[in-house]
């Protein structure tokens, strides 16, 4: 196969596959956790289920919200860059097989690497921080330390295949691209298939009790 | 413990492993699988915030118990459990480890789930294990007896329906007294009331001020109400020791009663963990659909401010006064507006700590933490944070909601040296209540009392005995004093006295001990003891008075409490209750031997 036959390959079959891999995994695990009862709730609400809802879901967005991250900004902004450029590095694994032009352009390739090269530094940053800071090190397993290290290399490829004219770097960008598909739904990079659920259990608890939305 | 079942596991283990599998429902499930260890909580925890050590996160506590799901439920940690740091229950001993955790070093405040992004459960967490452990009798003693004191007798401190009944008839009198009106009682099974009272067994035994304060309170706005002979404590240990069972078992005692005594509403007094047990759990845990509503005293009484039924005026409170949101009423039961309300009508200056409301810290004494004497030392350390918070307000009093809150805020000023009084928030209101000027308000003595009768006084501190003397004899008692144990038990050997005033932390063998052996002692265990004790942060070892409330089933507990500094109202109380009640007989005089 040359170059071109196994970048195609890369970048769609094995992509193909490594999703609809990744599509049955988190479909059994969203059926897996269903299968477990819920909760029952017999009293009267306080206040608005709705609301708590929303508002837990909002959390995401309102650093202001919680003492954690307003207390520390700065981690909040690593937090948001290194999601932001997880996100655009997935779109990106989409746009290069499928819709290329959408990242012809320079300014939304420069917009795209700024994205991703901040949100690495910001991934490097809390990859030191696991190493470094005693109360990290100690709640951190080697799930934790791989998935953030994986990420790093996912993004640093990513950052790398734009402009999508280096076919080698492409190759690995996708190869690992397909790894990471498999490898996510059994790490704690799968934390974002949990996270409507426990925010919206979280958000219909103190919704149904009147503690969210907040009173500041 | 029981052999081992022949997979390497003991029996102990094997049970907590199927009593986990039990446990596992949907909400459970996801607060086990969703922490991305991000160490947002971290700083967000007081026993973290003031020991700082790692193993203090939550994400961490957490985590012990979490590695049988990693384990178990996994699905990359059932094939490869080190990966992501699985550990299988296999001994004994990791279930007494698990103990330390879950008891004594979380009180399941839920600080740190209020600021984690996925939104993990961590009380959740630690309840479960706390369920899963009780079931094989593994949990600090006092967890253990008063657990067993709900089962057996339906109230958390023990306390019989006689001494019950007794005292709440003699707070009736005190009340028609104060009032200057017979119709100012504490009803007992009045059939049809609009309000049904449930209370916490701390105000019988101990804090009757609280309870007086309510009934002066309802008595002023002319309410319809009854207090139940039966099901009346609105605590409930089913909450703090995860054991459904006991939570449905008090749930059950009050509901049913209030249902018995065709009760309009259920009304709780000020118990944070007992209101939200109360109101939010016991319907839940117990199954069954409620006819009448459930609400907090505070709720009643915002009510009655803003009907016009009583009247408050604020200049009878010319203090600083500041307000501790308890975790139960704030973070798990959204009542923050309510107690605010109330104060800022109730006392001249009102000011806020920093953080409040669902951000408040914990006053370190909730979850059953002040039940467990083992774990003593380390929450009054881990309540610096509650401290600093305090002191920054510069305020005269702290007021609450909770009486859990009011021991755990209590003992962290002494511990820590805050200059600062605990009260409730409905003794603030009862104080700045405009009676109607028919309304005679008469002053308690003891004199009626005094004839006869000697009070010793066992005390190393001598300004203490200095106090507490000039006080019994001003009001016509004879009293003897003892610097500490072996002196008292001198005294003894020749007068046996009314009454007894008991410090905690003295030279020699420590009051608690001296406790003990009075009560195994025929001789002497019918003299009527009042432990009167403050926090030494210099103590050897670790003695902790609420052992002697909490730790010693089968031990009677002491006729009455009180912290140092002692309020002379509550010590004219504690100790007209212990006579009124009839506690004190008359014996002969021993005579040395």
């Amino acid at each position: 196969m040359g170059e071109t036959g196994l970048l195609h390959f890369a970048e769609h079959r094995l992509q193909e596959i490594a999703l609809f891999f990744m599509a049955v995994v988190y479909i059994l695990k969203v059926v897996w956790i269903l299968r477990f009862k819920p909760m029952r709730e017999r009293t009267p609400a306080r206040g608005s289920h709705t609301a708590g809802i929303a508002y837990s879901y909002a959390t995401l967005v309102m650093p202001w919200a919680m003492e954690s991250s307003a207390k520390h900004p700065l981690r909040y902004a690593e937090f948001a860059l290194f999601h932001l450029a997880v996100a655009a590095a997935i779109a990106l694994s989409f746009f290069i097989p499928y819709g290329p032009q959408l990242i012809a352009g320079a300014a939304m390739q420069t917009v795209i690497k700024v994205v991703i090269g901040l949100g690495f530094i910001a991934g490097v940053i809390r990859l030191v921080r696991r190493l470094t800071v005693a109360t990290m090190r100690v709640i951190s397993s080697p799930d934790d330390l791989f998935s953030i290290t994986l990420l790093n290399v996912f993004l640093a490829l990513a950052f790398f295949s734009v402009p999508n004219d280096k076919p080698g770097v492409l190759v690995v960008f996708f190869i690992v691209t397909a790894f990471f598909l498999v490898y996510v739904p059994f790490s704690k990079i799968s934390h974002y298939l949990l996270w409507p659920f426990t925010r919206y259990y979280l958000g219909w608890h103190w919704g149904h009790r009147g503690v969210y939305p907040k009173v500041n | 413990m029981a052999a081992g079942t022949g997979n390497g596991r003991s029996a102990g283990a094997q049970k907590a492993l199927e009593s986990f599998r039990k446990r596992m429902n949907r909400q459970a499930i996801l607060a086990m699988a969703s922490c991305v260890h991000c160490g947002r909580c971290t700083e967000t925890c007081h026993y973290y915030m003031a020991l700082k050590d790692p193993k203090m996160a939550p994400a961490f506590k957490a985590d012990q118990v979490r590695k049988i799901y990693k384990r178990h439920y996994d699905w990359l940690g059932r094939a490869v459990p080190w990966w992501v740091k699985g550990k299988d229950l296999t001994t004994d001993e990791q279930l007494r480890d698990l103990m330390d955790v879950v008891f004594g070093s979380c009180t399941m405040c839920r600080r740190c789930t209020m600021n984690c992004p996925m939104g993990v459960d961590k009380a959740l967490i630690m309840r479960t294990m706390r369920g899963i452990l009780m079931e094989q009798g593994i949990a600090p003693q006092g967890v253990l007896a008063v657990s067993k004191d709900q089962w057996e007798i339906g109230n958390q401190m023990g306390v019989s329906k006689e001494d019950y009944l007794e005292t709440i008839e003699w707070l009736s009198e005190e009340l028609q007294n104060e009032m200057g009106e017979p119709t100012a009682i504490l009803p007992m099974d009045k059939m049809d009331a609009d309000m049904v009272f449930a209370i916490n067994p701390r105000e019988v035994k101990y804090a009757p001020m609280s309870l007086l304060a309510a009934a002066k309170i309802f008595w002023a706005a002319g309410e319809s109400w009854t207090m139940s002979s039966e099901g009346w404590d609105n605590t409930n240990f089913g909450l703090f020791n995860g054991d459904n069972a006991l939570g449905g078992h008090m749930g059950k005692l009050v509901f049913s009663n209030v249902q018995r005594l065709r009760g309009r509403e259920l009304v709780c007094s000020e118990c944070g963990h007992g209101f939200r047990a109360t109101k939010w759990e016991s319907p839940n845990w117990t199954g069954m659909d409620l006819e009448f509503p459930i609400r907090s005293f505070l709720e009643v009484m915002v009510d009655y401010v803003r009907d016009g039924r009583i009247k408050l005026d604020r200049s009878r409170n010319n203090v600083s006064v500041t307000y501790h949101d308890p975790c139960n009423l704030s973070r798990s039961g959204g009542m923050t507006e309510e107690p605010r309300y109330l104060l800022q009508r109730a006392v001249v200056d009102f000011r806020e700590m920093h953080p409040n409301r669902a951000d408040n810290w914990c006053c370190s004494g909730g979850g059953g933490a002040m039940s467990m004497s083992e774990y003593s030392k380390r929450r009054l350390e881990v309540a610096k944070i509650k401290a600093e918070q305090l002191r920054a307000t510069g305020a005269d009093i702290v007021a609450t909601a909770c009486h859990n809150c009011v021991d755990g805020l209590t003992d962290l000023i002494k511990y820590h040296k805050v200059k600062m009084q605990v009260k409730l928030v409905g003794e603030l209101v009862a104080d700045a209540l405009v009676l109607e000027p028919k309304a005679m308000i008469s002053v308690p003595s003891l004199e009626e009392f005094a004839a006869g009768q000697t009070i010793l006084v066992v005390d190393d501190d001598p300004d203490a005995v200095t106090f507490l003397s000039t006080f019994f004899e001003d009001n016509g008692f004879k009293t003897l004093t003892a610097a500490d144990a072996d002196k008292a038990a001198k005294v003894l050997l020749g007068t046996k006295p009314d009454l007894m005033t008991l410090d905690i932390i003295m030279p020699g063998t420590n009051g608690i001990d001296f406790y003990r052996q009075l009560k195994r002692d025929e001789r002497y265990k019918d003299i009527p003891v009042i432990i009167v004790t403050g926090v030494n942060p210099n103590i050897p070892g670790n003695v902790d008075a609420r052992g002697v409330l909490y730790g010693d089933s089968g031990m009677p507990a002491p006729e009455g409490y009180l912290d140092k500094p002692v309020k002379k109202e509550l010590l004219l109380m504690t100790v007209k209750k212990v006579f009124e009640l009839g506690k004190v007989k008359k014996e002969e005089v021993f005579t040395a031997g």
